[in-house]
């Protein structure tokens, strides 16, 4: 009986073996001879003309795999992307996207990368990064393209990356553009009057930059409204504010000048203790409005019901948010529109197909891309109908198709154009 | 009587059996999907050799008919102190000696807590995850950048290749081997986990043989731990957080008996964490890597269980 | 002739690859107390559960009362009138006395759905009383109670059906001299109420003494049925083991002396109620027996004596040493051999290699450390020679072993390391005939070489027949001391134990 037993694993294996040949879309071609041609093409491309590539040229006729690193598979900013990847992307253009499963840490990050190299994955876009030099170094080694989807590296990071031939590159909020939505957000009311607010850090206590600069915007601007003499912490200017935050690894809650800073969070422990302290401090009497440097109305939508307290979100269109709007808990979204991450796939496309898309000097992409901002519910709604869309999203195949045979320089404007009415304006 | 005896033998063989004919399948698979195989073979490697060397270590605490569900964070917490000192005295031999010093104290640490206040061991050891969690965030926050502690990942860039993994792996599986085959420790903690009253009757040191277990134990944690820094040198709060519960299935799979005693097995650790990421590797390669992937790995999962313990089911045991 | 009740014709039965039964054939009549014996593996339990229900033969007939028999299951059969006692734990212990007598039943007392308690108890206390059991208490909770009330409450809930053939599997080696005599009467009863008894047991002596005729099975087959007249028990032994019994039994001499050295010493040892200022001395050469009722507390001075249970107060040593604990007493080459075997002396689900191996690391292992499996294999091969150990091979399970060659494993382990003093727990328990003779030939031969053996035992004829000097325990103490006699009988001890 048992025998039988072992008899029936083999075959099992066995039967899988042989369905696996019919199963899927594949080349025939083995991954290091179209890396050769690849490579042959590109030096071509590099010597002669750079700019300019007939549309003929680009063989888009064999399935190219691209892998996908994700590090968190659930927000509502991870769904729209994979929506606007699998449901638009990969239906328009002869891809197949391999997702990873949901990574906690850098050796997953490794771990993933290594499947998809086995698996001829010809490219890398990474959502991840636990250790982006990491990632970068071993896509290099294996010849495999890689980019980065959503955010920037950072200064250090790109002087020495930016020469790497398997680097595409990052499109993304600059810094500036980070610490200028966290300006243009405190701004917002400041105007209207308020005084009293609180922050969300999020994940300035790990360092990370964008949410820094995004505070460091919002503490700016508090203190160009505070009146004479108004400061944090004795910084006045946005270096020094920035200088403040990275040695606090938090903000402190304080008056800055006649604009006061009630109260603050950080991190994403999620447990009962900070689940207990956001409450808190949504709840703090006098307090006008929370601006957060990520997600604030899943922290602190509910404890603000009833009150008259604003909460400004920095994050993507999701559906929910518009509910959020809609229902009083959120107020103002600096969000990502998830078709943002359409240029960084054509660049890393072109790459594959040997026209790889680079600055004048040869250096891997680094161009900036900024929010949506809405202030209203209706605002989401015109926002979030374009977004959702996965017949006409924000970013076209037709506009997508430009940026395939577009030189740098066009490729840099299209993608700068990127609030809702330019982009409404490109259709 | 004889066919009996036959029988056991090829169900001592099925976790092999099952090993080999992943590893065809593999190949099989991959020459067909086109897939890179020597890259492949290389990612599996790198992919087992953590969990391998901690499930062979943990094999002498499983053979008692206990366990240890703090092995994930003793590795994380042994390669984060490493790392730290690592980078403070930039010389890698002292890292090494470090994981292992800081995984074998905390492996006596159980073991003499338990000997101590006459608990079972395991008891112990649900208190250090709590405990050993904790710690890890301290390490991270105090010493880190607040996320992450980072050996610079040029200082390991040398050692991160597949042989000299794969010669670790091996010298501490024939350590191991030695100890538990060779030796009366061995044969002693066998016979424990099979019958602990009567083991108590033949003169066996209960405590003696748990404090042994676990040394032996933090040794591969503290190897597991400098491993896991050389394939990935950022460490954050979720580094080795699946090494608990892969060690648990990589040597079920690989035919040993969770409760222990007579039927151990030292090599089923190494059978069962390869077999594992064989099998990881064959779903991916079929993009089954979540959801019905799943499904099919707990299929066979049980199957194979099923099969390397049909001997020993339906029978009356003295526990 | 009297009238045939039961008829079991051409009976065959198979597990897997042992042949269990033969071509059995058996008449059972009514008036009759009739014994089955015979050596494990004979064949006696298996037709006697196929007979009330529990199992089906693979190829006979039965008949019950003239009728074809077919029982479905146990249930069925004590229904119809055939019950059986037998030797395991038959009863739940988290319920009532009576609720396990009527285990399975209660709808009889049910009205509306709710179970009658009242009546349930009153009922299961006239159960009990009419056994003879009226000192348990049908209302209290069976767990309270020890091994054998619980099985008095196992019989009385069979006599309450009435049964017309009653079959006593094995069941009074557990129990003392009370419960015997309980099941003994209600065997006589049934004699006179002209239904029939089928009484199977190990015991020789028990079964010649209450039985009206006696079947012998060897290896599944009817060797010969003996009436009451006939009983002899040399021809008995002889048709048991299939060949004349060589020797002596027991020692041939009865010579009870022994050496002056003293050996092991307890001094003033005290533990809870089992032991209670006890003074013992074992001397080189010397073959103590201690017996006494179960509950007497020699099982525990057994392991006072190993080391394995530390004495309140007092002193246990070895040569003068004081004994600390097991490892410390293997040190001293003391061995010891526990009642319950399958739990205390092996480890069931390993090897016969381990068990015996995990005894003699002194002995093979380099500097009792490294396990060479050569020299592993000699050590172990040489005990299962010398001690004939009946397996397929060393690596075998302990487990697939009868009890009697399970015992000589136990024995291996000891005697492999070279045990100068041996603590024998009831040692012959369930073990065959041939096999018991060889293991008393063994001690005495030890005897012989300067080792002390302590044979703890509730066979008074095994202690009559072996030891030098036989202490008799009563309630934690030692009541008498008896030394080696041809005139010492049962009797003369009886007294002192009970």
């Amino acid at each position: 009986m048992k025998k039988f037993l072992a008899l029936f694993l083999a075959a099992a294996m066995t039967v899988c073996m042989l369905g696996g040949c019919g199963g899927s879309q594949e080349t025939k071609e083995t991954g290091e001879e179209t890396g050769a041609q690849t490579n042959a093409t590109e030096a071509d491309a590099k010597e002669g003309a750079r700019n300019e590539q007939a549309a003929a040229d680009l063989d888009m006729s064999k399935t190219v795999k691209i892998g996908i690193l994700v590090s968190d598979a659930t927000t509502a900013e991870a769904l729209a992307f994979r929506n606007y990847y699998t449901e638009y992307i990969q239906k328009q253009y002869n891809v197949e996207l391999i997702y990873s499963d949901e990574l906690t840490d850098a050796a997953g990050e490794t771990s993933a990368i290594d499947t998809f190299i086995t698996n001829n994955c010809k490219a890398i876009i990474s959502f991840s990064s636990f250790d982006r030099a990491a990632q970068i170094e071993q896509c290099e080694g294996a010849s495999v393209y890689y980019a980065v989807a959503t955010g920037t590296l950072t200064e250090e990071e790109y002087e020495t990356y930016k020469g790497y031939e398997y680097y595409v590159g990052a499109i993304g909020p600059s810094l500036d553009v980070e610490y200028e939505t966290g300006y243009q957000m405190a701004k917002h009311y400041l105007d209207q009057g308020m005084t009293n607010f609180a922050i969300y850090g999020g994940a300035i206590p790990y360092y990370t930059e964008m949410h820094i600069y995004r505070a460091a915007g919002m503490l700016t601007a508090m203190v160009e409204a505070g009146g004479e003499g108004a400061n944090y912490k004795g910084a006045a200017d946005r270096d020094a504010i920035i200088q403040q935050i990275f040695t606090d690894g938090e903000i402190v809650p304080g008056a800055i000048g006649t604009i006061n800073v009630l109260g603050y969070v950080g991190g994403y422990d999620m447990d009962d203790a900070w689940f207990g302290k956001c409450t808190q401090m949504a709840q703090t009497p006098d307090l006008q409005a929370i601006l957060a440097v990520g997600n604030g109305s899943d922290f602190f939508g509910t404890a603000i019901e009833g009150t008259d307290v604003k909460i400004a979100s920095v994050d993507a269109y999701a559906s929910s948010y518009g509910e959020a709007m809609t229902g009083g808990m959120l107020d103002y979204l600096a969000g990502k529109f998830s078709a943002s991450i359409g240029p960084i796939f054509i660049a890393t496309y072109r790459a594959v197909l040997g026209s790889p898309v680079r600055t004048e000097d040869g250096s891997a992409l680094a161009l900036s891309q900024g929010y949506w901002i809405a202030e209203s519910a209706d605002d989401f709604n015109t926002y979030y109908a374009v977004d959702s869309s996965v017949e006409t999203p924000a970013y076209t195949k037709e506009m997508l198709d430009t940026l395939l045979t577009a030189d740098y320089g066009a490729f840099k404007e299209f993608v700068e154009a990127y609030s809702f009415e330019e982009i409404q304006g490109m259709k | 009587m004889k066919k009996n005896q036959l029988k056991k033998y090829i169900m001592n063989l099925t976790p092999l059996f099952g090993l080999v004919v992943l590893f065809a399948a593999f190949l099989i698979l991959g020459k067909i999907q086109d897939i890179n195989i020597s890259y492949g073979l290389k990612s599996i490697i790198n992919q087992s050799v953590v969990v391998a060397v901690v499930a062979t270590g943990a094999i002498f605490i499983y053979t008692l008919g206990s366990f240890d569900i703090s092995l994930g964070a003793s590795v994380a917490v042994s390669a984060l102190i490493g790392g730290m000192v690592y980078n403070k005295t930039e010389n890698i031999l002292i890292m090494t000696a470090v994981c292992i010093g800081v995984a074998v104290l905390i492996g006596l640490f159980n073991s003499v807590l338990a000997s101590v206040f006459n608990l079972p061991v395991f008891v112990t050891t649900i208190a250090m995850l709590s405990v050993l969690n904790a710690l890890i965030l301290v390490l991270i926050k105090v010493n880190g950048t607040g996320s992450e502690i980072a050996v610079p990942a040029a200082a390991v860039k040398g050692l991160n290749n597949t042989p000299f993994k794969v010669v670790v792996l091996l010298l501490f599986f024939l350590v191991s081997m030695f100890i538990f085959s060779f030796t009366k420790i061995g044969r002693m903690q066998k016979f424990q986990g099979g019958n602990p009253v009567c083991a108590k009757l033949s003169g066996i040191k209960e405590k003696k043989m748990a404090i042994i277990a676990f040394a032996m134990s933090g040794i591969g944690v503290g190897i597991g731990a400098f491993l896991s820094i050389i394939y990935a040198p950022t460490l954050t709060k979720n580094t080795a957080s699946s090494v608990g519960m892969d060690v648990i299935i990589a040597i079920v799979f690989g035919g040993m008996p969770v409760s222990g005693g007579a039927r151990s097995k030292i090599y089923a650790a190494v059978i069962g964490a390869f077999s594992m990421t064989l099998l990881s590797q064959i779903m991916v390669m079929f993009n089954l890597n979540s959801g019905i992937g799943q499904m099919v790995k707990a299929a066979i999962f049980i199957l194979v269980v099923y099969l390397a313990t049909s001997d020993q089911r339906g029978k009356m045991l003295p526990r | 002739m009297k009238k045939v009740i039961v008829e079991v014709k051409h009976m065959d039965k198979t597990f897997g690859s042992t042949v269990a039964l033969n071509d059995v054939s058996i008449e059972v009549r009514r008036g009759e107390i009739q014994g089955l014996i015979g050596e494990n593996g004979s064949g006696k339990s298996t037709v006697t559960s196929i007979i009330s229900g529990m199992q089906k033969a693979d190829r006979g007939e039965m008949f019950f009362r003239g009728e074809k028999w077919e029982p479905s299951s146990m249930l069925f059969a004590l229904e119809k009138g055939i019950g059986m006692i037998v030797q395991e734990n038959g009863t739940v212990p988290g319920i009532t006395v009576a609720e396990n007598i009527f285990l399975g039943e209660t709808d009889q007392f049910k009205t509306f759905g709710i179970v009658n308690r009242k009546e349930m108890i009153l009922k299961g206390q006239q159960a009990l009383d009419a056994i003879g059991a009226s000192h348990i208490d049908a209302a209290q909770m069976t767990g309270s109670l020890d091994m054998q009330d619980r099985k008095l409450i196992e019989i009385a809930k069979t006599m309450v059906k009435k049964p017309e053939v009653l079959v006593v599997d094995e069941t009074t080696t557990a129990l003392s001299q009370i419960g015997r005599d309980i099941i003994y009467k209600i065997m006589n009863q049934m004699k006179e109420e002209n239904k029939a008894v089928i009484f199977i047991s190990h015991d020789l002596d028990e079964i010649m003494q209450v039985c009206d005729s006696l079947t012998v099975l060897r290896d599944g087959k009817i060797i010969v049925t003996f009436d009451k007249e006939e009983f002899d028990e040399d021809r008995i032994k002889t048709s048991m083991i299939g060949r004349e019994m060589q020797g002596d039994y027991y020692r041939s001499d009865y010579d009870g002396s022994y050496g002056s050295e003293v050996v092991m010493e307890m001094q003033d040892v005290n533990l809870a109620d089992q032991l209670k200022n006890f003074n013992l001395q074992i001397h080189k050469g010397e073959i103590l027996g201690i017996g006494g009722l179960s509950h007497c507390g020699m099982h525990t001075l057994g392991k006072v004596l190993f080391g394995a249970c530390r004495p309140s107060s007092g002193k246990v040593s070895i040569r003068g040493r004081e004994l600390k604990d097991e490892a410390d007493a293997m040190r001293e080459q003391v061995g010891y051999a526990a009642k319950d075997r399958d739990i205390e002396s092996l480890c069931l689900n390993a090897s016969i290699r381990d068990n015996i191996a995990i005894g003699g690391f002194n002995r093979f292992a380099i500097h009792n450390f490294l396990v060479l499996p050569g020299r592993e294999k000699k050590y172990v091969q040489k005990q299962i020679d010398e001690l004939s150990v009946k397996c397929a091979e060393m690596n075998q399970d302990v487990s697939a072993l009868s009890g009697g060659n399970k015992q000589k494993v136990v024995f291996g382990k000891w005697i492999g390391r070279g045990s100068e003093i041996l603590i024998l727990d009831c040692p012959t328990r369930g073990v065959d005939i041939g096999v018991k003779q060889a293991m008393y030939q063994l001690m005495y031969q030890m005897k012989k070489e300067g080792k002390s053996i302590v044979i703890i035992s509730e066979e008074m004829a095994e202690l009559i027949g072996m030891a030098d000097r036989l202490i008799v325990m009563k309630d934690g103490e030692i009541k008498k001391e008896f030394q080696r006699s041809e005139s010492l009988s049962e009797s003369d001890i009886i007294q002192y134990m009970i």
